[in-house]
């Protein structure tokens, strides 16, 4: 069933007034146009082009050069032996054996390998995400990060182009691949600033924000005009997430949910009332929209990330009902900042990402959503090359340019994709102190210097989710300081 | 606590009480007059001058057009002030709301004073963060200042062009506020609204024994009294530390409760509750519980509770001593050496974790501040990093080397355990002894370590690494920064998400010297912070005053103000509320990361607003927080739920006696709104409860009260503490 706005202000019976929450609404972006005129693209109900980016954020900074290792032995590119070499004194390399193979056409089909959690596990729900490569539906973008212009490793060490702000330092560097801004403080992300260009036309009904974050308020969400849905992941079910608890409909409860209410639109002389008014205000608005959904197909992994990307699944299913066009979602897996114990972290991580990540991608199969719906990861920085500690403790400080993973039927998978590192292929040379390593001398640790920005990864997705050319250079204010926009890794 | 024993400590407070009088002040008025912009002659277009062409008179009229810029400054003039000494430019803070609805923080630069009774106040037409733009030349805005939580009246000055005229917004319209008449008492602290909120500045909130007695003694004297009182009231819990491979007798599956009580935080996180809600001297617990969002560990990847208690007992036993002590103890003890690795970096194999986060984030932050926490700039405005990546290379080197305490001379460890409570201990072998090149600032004590010269036996190396941390940590704690950084923290932990400059300059300064040219001393810092004129006053009336309550303050005060009981209201609280925590985004020894459960920085999306809390605030969470309260008010928070013994109920009998002598509910609002708004309670509000409370018969005064107690609790106008 399908509500319009109007509809269901009057339906809720609820105390809050039509002008009331206009004047009360300056910022919250689906309120901004419910007294306009609805437009008529959906007047089927159910949308026609429907595209959803669901970014999957790997909180603390995952160690990429675990996560994408070379196997090969062709020694005029980085090998596994160099890889080895640098790694498995302190007991941080991972068997040549145990990785999972892919072969990368733009490196002249040499094999390089994935983390072996990446594939079949014993006890594992479903094959992973391993086996995609081979049928063309994850791509890697490699030694990718923050950047505020291109620079090469003279350039960084001598410091005569400009470097992006505090490097290594977590909440610095996942605020800017969240906001795309490397050089200024920025209050808005990237996610929220496409939901700001795009809401009006393609949100019409605006019965809930384009984006929807599960993982709380993170500044990828927040855009200028527009802000996200926040949901609990699962096993909550989606029409219980804003719901209140002690109402009846008794003449008691009833009265009670009227004053409840009408405090929300009240003490406006005080910002921090009016702020906290606001966020409760739209809980209690979308509540009322969320209350008409169905279950998912797949099985997913009861695991925090495999709950978040079930919640996701849950609202793509309820697109027709809500009539929205375009969807953003953003999920996190914490805990990869693994200055000590990587190998069982990563591991243990790695596979509740895999195992979710194909559940979803199965999901979004059966939803008949392949080609509609793409999976991507960031996350705060790679880690050094050269371990952290030793032995069983043995982990990895904080570095810089990662390897990404997009995943989805419309991904031009099966390739590495990203700008050419010095030695003429998208991946890094793995030497410390080599040349594409920000720090010098004999104690260099190995942090790749990023060979593509942020921005053009983040740009590439934003075109193929359909932000108008006219809009790129809103949302990624830093793009044009970049030699192209489109780095291929997605179908036209 | 039991009848007698209440009496006996009662008596020793009086005794105490004695001693403490000798040495205690009498509390001044904490009231600050209202600033006044003044305006041009029978007008609400504010007096003002460009800065460069005014002759330092009081002008009799005013340009009618500025200019915004950053190299654009007018003059304007304040009235109703009452400064201190010192007391400039930065305590003033002047906003600009522009048509686009948003609202900009200009940069005032100089106070002078024009009259005995007026200051001109030079302001760059420029937003110093910058954050949402700048101000635009698009005609009529509206200006307005706040000094000490006090807002001036709203005027109006046209930038660019005339015209275009802006309606003043309803978030400027202050209610004329009724100054409290206080009591006729002569002495002790007579203003109740500020008594509730130095409550919930100072501790986990109002109790009716603490309510009366800071009425009687006064501020002073409860703050002198705190500092000497024994803590804590619960003891730790006793748990014994076990081995890190879980043995099946206690695993989780086969064992939930052995797995519960030693393999998670679930103990240490009742403990905390408990002490919150019935503890004598809460306001070392509050110091501890702030410092622990600072210097943060979690449970997240330290494994036991035994493991959570020495740590705590160093944030609790150093929060009224020394700073630099607790940073000495905090460096060696091992559940944060565990947590960043410090526990486990060598010199073969150095941890950059440790190093890179106390400089960031306990210490001195990622830029040069001004004394005011303001960032210092350089000549093309950019700020000035405090340290790269070299300074944390060298920080590791210093770091090298120290271990769990093990073997004989470890006199808490136990065999097959690792040793957390025992301070960490050097293993010379692996701590380098090159040399380190360390803080760079003006006047900066210990930029270098040598490398070290006769280490040529264990017990020299040992000698070294342990003078070499010390001079590390010294460089850290004299450099500038500190101050001002640890102020700003935990203001804004205690009283205001977004303190003013001056207000942040003047407990850094105290932080410097508390008098006796002490660096550090935590006392006199903590009063600077409670006792100062941005933190006291009856009334707060500017639109950014105050903080969200964080889930833990939420839940505390409430348990304050209505005694928390057991579940069946026969006994008390076993403070297991974790469930109910996790779901508000804030569960106690379980910070997601080092970086605490929210950000001190985070500004509220679509405003300008700084409020750290609000990084815990959104659609899913603010509905977390409305039910949790239905459930702790309506039915209680059962045993079954949180997996603990005895559960958590609020003891509302207090304020139900005000719904029983009372059919219309006007009591029971008027004692409510004393004690949970600080008497701020709009007559809007108040028709809104009174309806709701209506609707019940009143011969239910027991659900009368609840259904007070909850709307008032779930509404913003409490959540915000103010």
């Amino acid at each position: 069933m399908k509500q319009n706005r109007r509809e269901f202000l009057i339906k809720s019976g609820c105390a809050l007034t039509m002008t009331a929450l206009a004047t009360q609404s300056r910022h919250f972006g689906l309120m901004q146009a419910m007294a306009q005129k609805t437009s008529t693209k959906f007047e089927s109900g159910v949308p026609d082009d429907y595209r959803a980016l669901v970014c999957i954020f790997l909180s603390g900074g995952n160690d990429g050069n675990n996560t994408v290792i070379p196997i090969h032995n062709d020694a005029s590119v980085s090998n596994y032996a160099a890889y080895s070499a640098a790694r498995s004194p302190q007991g941080l390399a991972l068997a040549q054996n145990t990785l999972l193979p892919i072969s990368v056409p733009k490196i002249g089909n040499l094999a390089y390998g994935l983390h072996p959690a990446f594939g079949t596990l014993p006890g594992g729900l479903n094959p992973g995400i391993h086996p995609l490569w081979a049928t063309g539906k994850m791509a890697v973008v490699t030694n990718v990060g923050t950047l505020v212009r291109p620079m090469t490793r003279a350039q960084y060490q001598t410091n005569s182009v400009q470097r992006p702000l505090n490097l290594f330092s977590h909440n610095d560097q996942v605020n800017q691949h969240q906001n795309c801004r490397s050089d200024a403080p920025l209050l808005t992300g990237w996610g929220g600033r496409i939901s700001d260009k795009i809401t009006f036309t393609d949100n019409p009904n605006r019965l809930v924000p384009t984006l929807s974050s599960l993982a709380g308020t993170q500044l990828f969400t927040v855009g200028d005009t527009t802000e996200p849905l926040s949901l609990a992941p699962a096993p909550t079910p989606l029409s219980n997430v804003l719901a209140l608890v002690g109402y009846n409909n008794s003449p008691v409860t009833n009265a009670r949910l009227e004053a409840l209410s009408a405090a929300l639109t009240l003490d406006t002389n005080q910002e921090l009332i009016t702020a906290s008014n606001r966020i409760h205000r739209a809980a209690l608005e979308i509540s009322r929209s969320l209350n008409n959904t169905s279950e998912v197909t797949v099985t997913f992994p009861n695991t925090d990330i495999g709950n978040q990307l079930k919640q996701v699944a849950r609202m793509i299913k309820t697109r027709t009902v809500l009539g929205i066009n375009r969807q953003i979602f953003f999920c996190t897996i914490g805990g990869f900042d693994t200055h000590s114990g990587q190998l069982a972290g990563q591991n243990f991580l790695f596979t509740q990402l895999s195992q979710a990540m194909r559940a979803f991608y199965d999901e979004m199969t059966v939803q008949a959503l392949g080609d509609k719906v793409t999976q991507f990861t960031m996350s705060d920085f790679n880690r050094t090359f050269n371990p952290a500690s030793s032995g069983v403790n043995v982990g990895s400080d904080h570095g810089w340019a990662n390897h990404s993973f997009v995943i989805g039927d419309a991904v031009l998978g099966g390739d590495f994709y990203g700008m050419n590192t010095t030695n003429g292929t998208p991946f890094p040379t793995l030497v410390n102190n080599g040349p594409d390593d920000a720090d010098g001398g004999s104690n260099a640790r190995g942090r790749w210097i990023p060979t593509t920005s942020v921005e053009q990864y983040a740009a590439t997705l934003s075109n193929w989710f359909g932000l108008p050319a006219a809009d790129m250079s809103y949302v990624f204010p830093n793009l044009q300081s970049f030699t192209t926009g489109n780095l291929g890794f997605m179908q036209p | 606590m039991s009848k007698p024993f209440w009496n006996l400590s009662c008596f020793i407070f009086l005794i105490c009480l004695f001693c403490v009088r000798a040495y205690a002040e009498i509390d001044p008025n904490p009231d600050s007059p209202t600033p006044v912009l003044l305006s041009q002659a029978n007008s609400s277009q504010v007096l003002a001058v460009n800065s460069a062409t005014w002759k330092g008179n009081l002008p009799k009229q005013s340009p009618t057009l500025f200019r915004s810029g950053r190299e654009n400054l007018f003059t304007l003039f304040v009235t109703n002030l009452d400064l201190m000494d010192n007391e400039g430019a930065n305590a003033l803070r002047v906003y600009l709301y522009q048509k686009s609805g948003k609202t900009f923080e200009l940069q005032t630069e100089e106070l002078t004073m024009v009259s005995k009774t007026v200051y001109a106040l030079k302001v760059r037409i420029y937003d110093r963060d910058g954050y949402r733009g700048q101000p635009l030349d698009d005609g009529e805005s509206v200006i307005y200042l706040t000094w000490r939580g006090l807002v001036s009246n709203a005027l109006k000055i046209s930038l660019g062009k005339s015209g275009g005229e802006i309606i003043i917004p309803e978030f400027l319209k202050q209610d004329s506020f009724k100054d409290e008449t206080p009591t006729t008492e002569a002495v002790g602290y007579r203003w109740s609204g500020d008594r509730a909120r130095f409550f919930e500045q100072a501790t986990f909130g109002a109790t009716t024994r603490l309510d009366n007695r800071v009425r009687r003694i006064g501020l002073r004297t409860w703050l002198a009294e705190q500092f000497e009182a024994p803590y804590p009231t619960n003891p730790y819990p006793n748990i014994p530390p076990m081995p890190t491979n879980i043995p099946p007798a206690c695993s989780a599956t086969q064992n939930p409760t052995c797995f519960r009580e030693r393999y998670t935080m679930q103990p240490l996180q009742q403990w905390l509750f408990k002490e919150a809600f019935y503890g004598d001297a809460p306001l070392k617990h509050r110091i501890a519980w702030s410092l622990s969002q600072i210097w943060v560990t979690s449970g997240v990847t330290i494994q036991q509770s035994s493991q959570m208690i020495a740590y705590h007992k160093i944030l609790a036993g150093n929060a009224f001593g020394n700073y630099r002590d607790l940073m000495s103890e905090m460096t060696l003890n091992p559940a944060m050496g565990d947590y960043l690795d410090m526990v486990r970096s060598t010199k073969n194999n150095p941890n950059e974790n440790y190093p890179r986060e106390i400089l960031q984030l306990f210490s001195i932050g990622l830029f040069m501040l001004n004394q005011d926490g303001t960032i210092q700039r350089d000549g093309q405005n950019n700020p000035i990093p405090t340290y790269n990546q070299e300074t944390i290379n060298n920080f590791s080197k210093v770091f090298t080397g120290w271990t769990f305490c093990s073997g004989a001379g470890c006199p808490s460890g136990v065999p097959g355990t690792l040793n957390f409570r025992d301070p960490m201990v050097v293993n010379p072998a692996n701590h380098d002894t090159t040399e380190k090149t360390l803080l760079s600032y003006p006047n900066a004590v210990n930029t270098m370590i040598p490398a070290c010269t006769n280490c040529t036996t264990a017990g020299e190396t040992a000698v070294y690494a342990e003078a070499s941390l010390n001079q590390a940590l010294d460089n850290i704690f004299y450099h500038p920064n500190l101050p001002p950084y640890i102020s700003k923290l935990m203001i804004q932990h205690l009283v205001t998400s977004d303190p003013s400059p001056a207000y942040i300059e003047r407990v850094a300064d105290v932080f410097v010297n508390n008098g006796q040219n002490v660096r550090g001393d935590m006392k006199a810092f903590i009063r600077a912070i409670l006792l100062d004129p941005e933190a006291r006053g009856n009334v707060k009336t500017a639109p950014r005053y105050g903080k969200l309550r964080e889930p833990v303050q939420l839940v505390t005060n409430l348990g304050r103000l209505f005694p928390a009981k057991s579940w069946d209201g026969n006994s008390l609280s076993d403070g297991g509320l974790s469930f109910f925590m996790d779901k508000m985004g804030q569960n106690p020894f379980y910070s997601p990361t080092v970086f605490n459960y929210f950000p001190p920085d985070f500004i509220v999306p679509g405003t300008t607003l700084t409020a750290p809390e609000f990084a815990l605030l959104n659609t899913s969470s603010a509905i977390n927080r409305t039910n949790f309260i239905s459930v702790l008010v309506f039915d209680g928070i059962t045993a079954n739920v949180t997996d603990s013994l005895r559960g958590t109920s609020l003891d509302l009998s207090e304020a139900q006696a005000f719904a029983e002598a009372d059919a219309s509910g006007t009591q029971l609002l008027d004692y409510l709104n004393t004690k949970m708004l600080h008497g701020t309670l709009s007559a809007e509000h108040r028709n809104a409860l009174l309806t709701a409370i209506s609707a019940v018969p009143a011969n239910n005064p027991n659900l009368r009260t609840k259904t007070a107690v909850y709307l008032i609790a779930v509404s913003s106008q409490f959540q915000i503490q103010r």
